[in-house]
């Protein structure tokens, strides 16, 4: 069920309405109906796996509660190890043992083995990505000692399972989510103003921008042979706002959601494009994610790699870049993608300037030339390099670049003779200079501070975006992660 | 050892990494604070403090530090 389909509308407002008039009584019962509908929720998506995630939620509960309780640090740290092997071994089965499969695979067909093999036929539960890692975080968290194990299995399970963020995140931390549960949510309206919208921007982003630029994209990529170079050029282009419309328009409404219930998610993107560098990109890119792997990954690999100074420092970079590329499928597309990404910080941690965050155009209206140069710049990279992300498989994403990179890259693009590519570049213009103007504010739809009449006629225009360019889309890019 | 030397000896060993001694040592300083303090920094400069005093930190405590007075005690205690 996704947030921009009538079933989800036909879900909510029940929910809601019980939420805020009969279970608003305390905690508890807030929890519960959080709980039971999000159970719900689950199971309307799939309900096969409903079990494997009420045993993960079981098992990282008992085992959060057995590491602060043993006081002794081997047995600790072998309570640890378990949650390690059986929230890893959850997604190295459902997520990676076709890959591993079929790489064992080809290495024993290069050593001349004739053994027949079939493609293991495992369905990826949805949401698997998101929930195990948060239950990672959560039990090393209660390891370090940073926070206190959950010890109520009602709150705990809606941290696991809370509804808006199930299938795609924000991959929540405990010590943001958790506490949050603890007390009643009293209800604001404000905030569920906020949370509407911030809801009716995602929406915008995702059945307006993302679905346009996909009606482009996919033809374009479903038969690059055919295509100039220039048209591939502008392909990857739509790409790179596709990606980041449907993504961070699926965040919005998580989020935005998440407020209708009194309930603040952490923020997934920061406005990315508007870097001017890639450490800076990555600080405001799937936020959820990169926090997850800076505190988890980066900081141990770090630390153990301490000695080596700046050459530690830029393997552990790209080691945590090529998992972080890793994290989205079992395809070696996703491993050139973070390995690419995790080399381009590597001039950065020369020249010492990892952390030297610059907020563009401060103050201002508009970015200086050398601003805007750095950002087209960044976001001309980022953008091929999405090829690997949008490609089936590394060979088609080289195939693809050796036609961009050929004569026809000065060719008219013939995308653009239909009006349908002019009109969504007049809509990205629109989403970039709405996500400009809001780019220092706590989300891209952060109204708030306006006139009544400049917000109530920004509702009505992103309508009447909505009713002419709106499209029906059935899925969302992450949900395959 | 003296809690002066302590604070002295990482004194210096910030300074020679971040190149500059814009920062006063008093115990509620974080790295916050400090310009060029950072998560790229932070591991050199820890890594340094090992040297200097000829200690070894675990990761978890390095987490759980959150001032400059945690991590002075943290050195008296190894060294």
């Amino acid at each position: 069920m996704v947030f921009n389909s009538f079933d989800f509308l036909a879900f909510i407002i029940p929910v809601l309405l019980l939420y805020w008039l009969v279970f608003k009584k305390s905690d508890v019962s807030q929890n519960i109906l959080l709980l039971v509908s999000s159970l719900v929720f689950y199971a309307w998506a799939d309900w096969r796996f409903l079990v494997l995630l009420i045993a993960s939620t079981l098992i990282n509960y008992a085992l959060g509660i057995k590491i602060a309780q043993t006081e002794e640090d081997k047995k600790r740290s072998v309570f640890l190890y378990l949650g390690l092997i059986f929230n890893v071994g959850l997604l190295l089965y459902f997520k990676y043992a076709n890959f591993f499969y079929q790489g064992f695979y080809d290495i024993l067909q290069v050593f001349g083995s004739s053994v027949s093999h079939n493609t293991l036929q495992i369905i990826l539960p949805l949401g698997i990505s998101f929930f195990t890692f948060q239950t990672l975080g959560y039990l090393i968290d209660v390891f370090n000692e940073e926070i206190e194990p959950s010890k109520d299995l009602l709150r705990f399970s809606v941290f696991v399972t809370f509804f808006p963020k199930i299938l795609s995140g924000p991959i929540e931390r405990a010590a943001g989510l958790l506490p949050q549960l603890e007390e009643k949510r009293t209800f604001s309206y404000p905030v569920m103003v906020d949370g509407l919208r911030q809801i009716l921007w995602g929406f915008f982003a995702k059945v307006v921008i993302a679905e346009n630029c996909a009606a482009i994209v996919n033809p374009i990529f479903n038969d690059y042979q055919a295509q100039s170079g220039s048209t591939l050029l502008l392909g990857t282009f739509f790409y790179a706002i596709q990606l980041y419309a449907d993504f961070s328009g699926y965040s919005n409404m998580a989020i935005g959601v998440g407020k209708l219930f009194g309930i603040q998610l952490m923020r997934n993107f920061s406005t990315p494009f508007f870097s001017t560098n890639i450490a800076d990109f990555w600080r405001k890119w799937h936020i959820s994610l990169t926090t997850w792997m800076m505190d988890y990954v980066f900081t141990p690999l770090s630390f153990i790699l301490r000695r080596h100074q700046k050459r530690g420092l830029m393997l552990s970079i790209v080691a945590t870049f090529i998992l972080v590329g890793f994290w989205h499928g079992a395809n070696w597309t996703f491993v050139v993608y973070g390995l690419c990404h995790g080399l381009y910080f590597i001039p950065l941690v020369y020249s010492g300037k990892m952390n030297a965050s610059e907020v563009v155009a401060e103050g201002k209206v508009l970015p200086s030339f050398k601003e805007l140069g750095k950002m087209i710049l960044l976001f001309l990279l980022i953008m091929l390099t999405d090829v690997f992300f949008r490609a089936n498989n590394v060979v088609e994403a080289f195939d693809y670049f050796g036609k961009i990179f050929s004569g026809s890259l000065f060719d008219f693009p013939s995308i653009l003779m239909g009006s349908n590519s002019l009109i969504t570049l007049g809509l990205i213009s629109l989403f970039v200079a709405v996500e400009w103007i809001h780019r220092g504010k706590k989300h891209d739809f952060e109204l708030s501070t306006y006139p009544v009449w400049i917000r109530w006629s920004s509702y009505v225009f992103i309508f009447v975006l909505l009713l002419f360019f709106g499209k029906s889309a059935e899925t969302f890019i992450y949900f395959q992660f | 050892m003296e809690i002066s030397t302590i604070k002295e000896r990482i004194s210096n060993v910030l300074t020679s990494i971040l190149e500059h001694s814009n920062f006063e040592m008093h115990d509620e300083l974080t790295a916050k604070d400090v310009d060029g303090w950072d998560s790229l920094s932070h591991m050199m400069i820890i890594t340094k403090i090992e040297e200097e005093f000829g200690i070894r930190f675990k990761l978890r405590e390095l987490n759980k530090l959150k001032n400059m007075g945690a991590l002075v005690s943290l050195v008296q205690s190894k060294a």
